[in-house]
C-alpha cells in the first residue's frame, strides 16, 4: 500500500490543534466588529408569575445604552417552532421574550444593548419588571396532581401527551405482554429516578449578529451544532426569507446536543442588529448558561419485567414520565419517546408495552443531550437484568447471554419498533468479563467483604442508535427534521482536493476525519484535502445538523460524492488516453489504463483538462466536482459493554472505581486515536451523570446549582483510568460500514455504576435506582445500625 | 465606576498599557484591550481554570484578578509560549497524544502543565492529578491530558540530555 492509500483506519492527529494550542483558535466571544454593540438578558426570578409589565425606562436613559427590546415590542415576531410533534401532542413553542407569564426562572423578559456587556449588565438592574407570583409545580408528581398549577392554561393540565409504544413484532403484530407476566416464574418491580443534568460545554453559548445595509441581509456568528436549522428556524421567527440569513459557525467549544436548539438570544441579538443597523454580540456567562440553556435526561420510570426460572426475560413494561420544564423546547419529547422505544435494549424481549407522559413543571426546558434518551434507557434496562438475576438466582452476566440477541439473528426488529442492522452482543460481553477477569472478581469477593471491604461488580450492556433516517421515519414520529448529509467535492485546476460539509465541528476532530476518508477514496495526501464548513452559504444543507454521531453519515455522503468525481475523471482520462473509459481505472490519485500503468494521468492532468475543456468527451460538462446527498438506508446500531468494579465505604458512603473496562463497537473506524478520545469523553461525562451533576430545584423552583461550585463537572480526579477495548462490527447499511460512535461512551456509565454498588452492597440489600450516586446518596441508603 | 485607570504591566515579555475601569478583570482586559484571545473565560467565577495564565510565574485565575492588579506585574498567556515557529514541548505534547477536543479548556491546561513541569519535570500520576486539579475539560475524560503531560515530561527530559 502507498503512502496515500489507506487513510480510513489511520492514527492521523488532528489539524485543527495547531491554532488551538497556541490560543488561536477563534471562538464566538473571541469575534469582534467595527461599531460592535453588546447584549444583556433580563431573566425572570421567579418560577412561575404573571408578568404584568416592565418598565425599561431608566435602563434607556443609562449612558452607553442604545436600545431595550420586551415582548411589548414583538408584534410580528414568531416562537421559536416545537421541532418534535408527536401525533397527539399539545402545541407549544418557545418565546422569544415572556408575554403575560413567566414560567422558570432564567426565562428571557427583556434584553438590553449597551456599548460594552459591563454597561448592558449594569442598564439590567434598572429595569423594573412587574410579577405577581404562581405556585409553581416542580416535579412531575406535583405536576399531575388534581387542581395543580397549570403551566400553559392552554394545555388544561400539564401532560404535554402520552404515547403508547405497543410492542410490536416484524410484522407489526402486537406481543402478548399479559400472557408474558401471566407465565413469569417472577415478576420485578422497580421505580427509577434519573437526574436532570446537561451537556454543559466548557465554552458557553455565544453569537454576533450583524447587518448588511447594502442587501438588508443578516450575518449571524454563531455557537450553532446546526447552522442550517438555526438558518431555517429564524427565517420563521423573524419573518423573513431564508436567502437572507447567512450563519456562520467559528470554533465551537463542545457542544454535546445543547447548541443543537435554537434559543430566544439568537433572534434577539438579530432584530437589535437589524434596528440599530451595527453588530451586536451576545455572550452566554455561566449562570445564565445554567438556567438559560436546555437542560435534560429528568425522568421516572416505573417498570416491570416478567422472568422465567431459567432467566428468560418474557416481558417488559411500565411507565416513563418525562420532566419537560415549562416549555416544550424543539425536540423536548424526542428523548423520552427514544427511551420509550428502546428498554429491550440488546435482548429479544418480545413482549412489551410502554407509555410516555410528557409532563411540565416549572423549570427550565429539556431537550437535546449527548445520548439522548438512550443512556435514560440503558440505565433501566440494564438495572431491570440485574434485579431479574437476582430474583431467579442466577448470574446478572449469564441472564445477559440468556437473553442477547445473536448474531445471526440481523436484521433485528426491536418490540419498540427498531431495525438493528449488526452486531455481536455476547462478544462485546465476554470480551470485558474477560479483561476485567470477572470469575475472579466474583470468587474473591466473598473473601474480602469478610474483611470489610464491599466490592461490587457491575456490567452495563448498551447499544447506541444513530445516523437517524431515512428521512420518511423521522415524519412517522413527527419530527420535523431529516436525515440525510449532504457533501460536495470540487477538485481545483490543479488537482487540489476541497470537501463541503455541512457538518459543525465541535470539538471532535470533524475536519480530519472526513479529510481522511476523502484523501483514501482519492489517494491522495491527507494534508492535501481541505475541508470547507461551518458556512450556510458555501456548504450543502444538513437534514439533521451535528451531533456527536453524525460523521458516519457525512462519511457516506463523501464517499458517494467522491465517488460522483472519481467516475468523472475516469470518463474525462479515458478520452484523454484514448482508451474506453471500462478500460480505465481511478487508482492511486490518478486514472490509468488497466494492465498499462504507463498510460496514466494525475487528477491533476485529468483536472487541468476539465477546466480548460478544450479536449472533453462528447456530451461531459466542464470542471470537476461533484455533490452528494446521502439519505441514511436505516439507523445504525453501534453497542459495547462496560463493566465498572468500585469499593463502597460503609462508613461515608464513597464510590470508588477501583477498575473501569469499556468495550466498544462502532462499526468501522476512521481514527482510532480519535475514537479513543471520543469514548473516553463519553465515559466521563457519563461517569459526571452518574455520580455528581445534577440540576436541583428547590420547592418554589429556583434553581440552587448555578454555578460549577453547586452543579459539579467530574475533574480529572473523579475520572479513573479506563481500560478501552475496540470491536468491529461494520454496518451493512452504511457505504464504508460505518457507524456513529460520538455519543456511546455517555450510555452505560450510570448502569454500570448503579449495579456495582447494589452488588457490593448486596448483603444489606441496597438497590441504587436512582442517579447521581453520590455519597449522601449511598449513605442515606444503607441501614443505620 | 467610570474612572479610567492606566495600568502598565509586562505581556509575554513585552510592555504594555491599558486603560480599564477599576471594575475590569484581567482576563477581559487581556481579550478585549489586548487582543489576547487565548485566555478563554469557561465560568468567570474561578473554578474551570480555562483562563489561567501565569502572573510573575506562577498559574492564577485571571477571571478573579482585576486588571489594576496587575500593574507593574508580568503575566504570561498560551500565546507567549511559542518561540516564534517553534512550539513548546507541552503544546506539541497535547496534540501528540490528542489531549485536548474543542480546545477550550487547553490554553488553561497547557499554562498548568509549564508550570507543573517547571517545578516537577518528573511528576507521577497524582502529581499530575494534583496539578491539573482546578482545570475543567468536558470533552476528554482527561485520560490523554494525562497522557500528553507524560509525553511533555519525557520529551522535555530527552531535550535536556542532548
Amino acid at each position: 500500500m502507498s503512502a496515500n492509500e489507506g487513510w480510513i483506519g489511520r492514527r492521523v492527529q488532528r489539524r485543527e490543534d495547531l491554532p488551538l494550542i497556541q490560543g488561536k483558535g477563534r471562538f464566538a466571544a473571541d469575534l469582534t466588529m467595527p461599531d460592535m454593540v453588546h447584549m444583556a438578558v433580563l431573566r425572570s426570578p421567579h418560577a412561575h408569575a404573571r408578568l404584568l409589565g416592565v418598565d425599561t425606562s431608566k435602563a434607556r436613559e443609562l449612558p452607553g445604552v442604545f436600545d431595550v427590546l420586551t415582548s411589548a415590542d414583538l408584534d410580528g415576531i414568531g416562537e421559536f417552532p416545537v421541532l418534535w410533534q408527536l401525533p397527539g401532542q399539545k402545541a407549544s413553542g418557545i418565546p422569544v421574550l415572556a408575554r403575560d407569564k413567566v414560567r422558570y426562572v432564567g426565562e428571557p423578559v427583556a434584553a438590553v444593548v449597551a456599548v460594552s456587556r459591563y454597561v448592558a449588565e449594569d442598564a439590567l438592574e434598572l429595569i423594573e419588571a412587574d410579577y405577581d407570583p404562581l405556585p409553581t409545580v416542580v416535579d412531575v408528581e406535583s405536576a399531575l396532581k388534581a387542581g395543580a398549577p397549570v403551566i400553559n392554561e392552554a394545555w388544561g393540565d400539564n401532560v404535554a401527551i402520552r404515547h403508547i409504544v405497543p410492542g410490536i413484532d416484524a410484522t407489526g403484530k402486537a406481543g402478548d405482554i399479559d400472557g408474558a407476566f401471566a407465565a413469569a416464574d417472577a415478576v420485578v418491580k422497580a421505580r427509577f429516578k434519573i437526574n436532570r443534568f446537561s451537556g454543559v460545554p466548557l465554552e458557553t453559548r455565544g453569537l454576533v449578529a450583524s447587518h448588511d445595509p447594502l442587501t438588508h441581509g443578516l450575518t449571524l456568528w454563531s455557537s450553532s451544532q446546526v447552522a442550517h436549522k438555526q438558518r431555517t428556524q429564524l427565517a420563521s421567527v423573524l419573518g423573513v426569507p431564508e436567502s437572507s440569513i447567512r450563519v456562520m459557525t467559528p470554533n465551537l467549544g463542545g457542544g454535546f446536543g445543547v447548541k443543537w436548539d435554537c434559543y430566544p438570544e439568537d433572534a434577539l441579538v438579530c432584530l437589535f442588529s437589524q434596528r440599530l443597523q451595527r453588530p451586536v454580540k451576545w455572550i452566554e456567562d455561566r449562570r445564565e448558561h445554567l438556567m438559560g440553556t436546555v437542560h435534560a435526561r429528568e425522568q421516572v420510570q416505573e417498570l416491570e419485567a416478567a422472568v422465567a426460572r431459567d432467566g428468560t426475560i418474557l416481558g417488559i413494561r411500565g411507565k416513563i414520565w418525562a420532566d419537560l420544564g415549562a416549555h416544550i423546547h424543539s425536540v423536548g419529547i424526542g428523548p423520552a419517546w427514544v427511551t420509550g422505544v428502546s428498554l429491550t435494549g440488546q435482548y429479544r424481549i418480545k413482549n412489551y408495552y410502554c407509555e410516555v407522559i410528557g409532563v411540565a413543571t416549572n423549570k427550565v426546558p429539556s431537550s437535546t443531550f449527548r445520548g439522548f434518551g438512550g443512556p435514560e434507557a440503558t440505565f433501566a434496562t440494564e438495572r431491570l437484568i440485574e434485579k431479574a438475576a437476582r430474583a431467579v438466582g442466577l448470574d446478572p452476566a449469564e441472564v445477559r447471554r440468556k437473553n442477547f440477541i445473536q448474531p445471526d439473528e440481523f436484521p433485528w426488529f426491536s418490540a419498540g419498533g427498531g431495525v438493528f442492522d449488526s452486531g455481536n452482543y455476547p462478544a462485546a460481553l465476554e470480551k470485558a468479563l474477560e479483561e476485567v477477569d470477572y470469575d475472579h472478581l466474583r470468587e474473591e469477593q466473598a473473601g474480602l467483604r469478610a474483611k470489610g471491604v464491599y466490592r461490587g461488580i457491575g456490567i452495563g450492556c448498551y447499544i447506541h442508535t444513530s445516523g437517524f433516517g431515512p428521512s420518511f421515519i423521522l415524519g412517522l414520529v413527527g419530527y420535523n427534521t431529516s436525515g440525510y448529509e449532504g457533501s460536495s467535492i470540487k477538485v481545483d485546476p490543479q488537482g487540489g482536493i476541497t470537501i463541503y460539509t455541512g457538518m459543525i465541528p465541535l470539538g471532535q476532530g470533524t475536519e480530519t476525519t472526513l479529510a481522511q476518508v476523502a484523501a483514501d477514496q482519492f489517494g491522495v495526501d491527507f494534508n492535501d484535502v481541505r475541508v470547507v464548513w461551518g458556512d450556510t452559504s458555501q456548504t450543502p444543507y444538513t437534514g439533521f445538523g451535528s451531533a456527536g454521531s453524525r460523521s458516519n453519515v457525512a462519511a457516506a455522503a463523501i464517499l458517494k460524492a467522491a465517488e460522483v468525481v472519481r467516475d468523472k475523471s475516469i470518463r474525462i482520462g479515458a478520452h484523454l488516453l484514448e482508451a474506453a473509459p471500462e478500460d480505465v481505472v481511478y487508482e492511486n490519485g490518478g486514472v490509468q489504463v488497466k494492465g498499462s500503468p504507463e498510460k496514466r494521468l494525475t487528477l491533476g492532468d485529468v483536472a487541468k483538462a476539465a477546466y480548460l475543456a478544450h479536449n472533453l468527451p462528447k456530451g461531459e460538462l466542464p470542471t470537476l466536482e461533484g455533490t452528494y446527498v446521502y439519505d441514511p438506508a436505516m439507523f445504525t446500531i453501534a453497542f459495547g459493554c462496560h463493566v465498572a468494579v468500585v469499593d463502597v465505604d460503609l462508613e461515608t458512603g464513597e464510590v470508588k472505581i477501583v477498575r473501569y473496562v469499556v468495550v466498544d463497537d462502532s462499526g468501522t473506524i476512521i481514527n482510532p486515536l480519535l475514537v479513543e478520545g471520543q469514548i473516553q469523553g463519553g465515559v466521563a461525562m457519563g461517569l459526571g451523570g452518574a455520580l455528581l451533576e445534577e440540576f436541583v430545584y428547590d420547592e418554589n423552583g429556583q434553581l440552587l446549582t448555578t454555578s460549577f461550585m453547586d452543579y459539579l463537572l467530574p475533574s480529572i480526579h473523579e475520572v479513573p483510568h479506563m481500560e478501552l477495548h475496540q470491536q468491529v462490527t461494520v454496518s451493512p447499511h452504511t457505504p464504508g460500514g460505518f457507524k456513529g460512535m460520538g455519543e456511546a461512551g455517555m450510555f452505560s456509565p450510570g448502569a454500570a455504576l448503579a449495579n456495582a454498588v447494589s452488588d457490593a452492597l448486596l448483603p444489606f440489600g441496597v438497590e441504587v435506582d436512582r442517579m447521581p450516586i453520590t455519597s449522601n446518596l449511598v449513605w442515606s441508603l444503607l441501614p443505620k445500625s | 465606576m467610570n474612572t479610567l485607570h492606566t495600568v502598565r504591566l509586562t505581556v509575554n515579555g513585552t510592555a504594555a498599557e491599558v486603560m480599564v475601569e477599576a471594575r475590569k478583570t484581567l482576563a477581559d482586559a487581556l481579550r478585549e484591550d489586548l487582543g489576547l484571545t487565548g485566555t478563554h473565560l469557561g465560568c468567570e467565577h474561578g473554578v474551570c481554570g480555562a483562563c489561567t495564565v501565569l502572573f510573575d510565574g506562577n498559574p492564577v485565575r485571571s477571571c478573579l484578578l482585576f486588571a489594576v492588579q496587575a500593574a507593574g506585574h508580568e503575566v504570561g498567556t498560551i500565546e507567549g509560549l511559542a518561540r516564534g515557529d517553534e512550539l513548546h514541548p507541552v503544546q506539541r505534547a497535547f496534540s501528540e497524544f490528542h489531549g485536548l477536543q474543542c480546545g477550550f479548556c487547553t490554553p488553561g491546561m497547557i499554562l498548568a502543565t509549564v508550570d507543573l513541569l517547571e517545578h516537577t519535570p518528573q511528576p507521577s500520576e497524582d502529581e499530575i492529578k494534583e496539578a491539573l486539579g482546578g482545570n475543567i475539560c468536558r470533552c476528554t475524560g482527561y485520560q490523554k491530558i494525562i497522557e500528553s503531560v507524560q509525553g511533555a515530561a519525557a520529551a522535555m527530559a530527552s531535550g535536556l540530555a542532548k
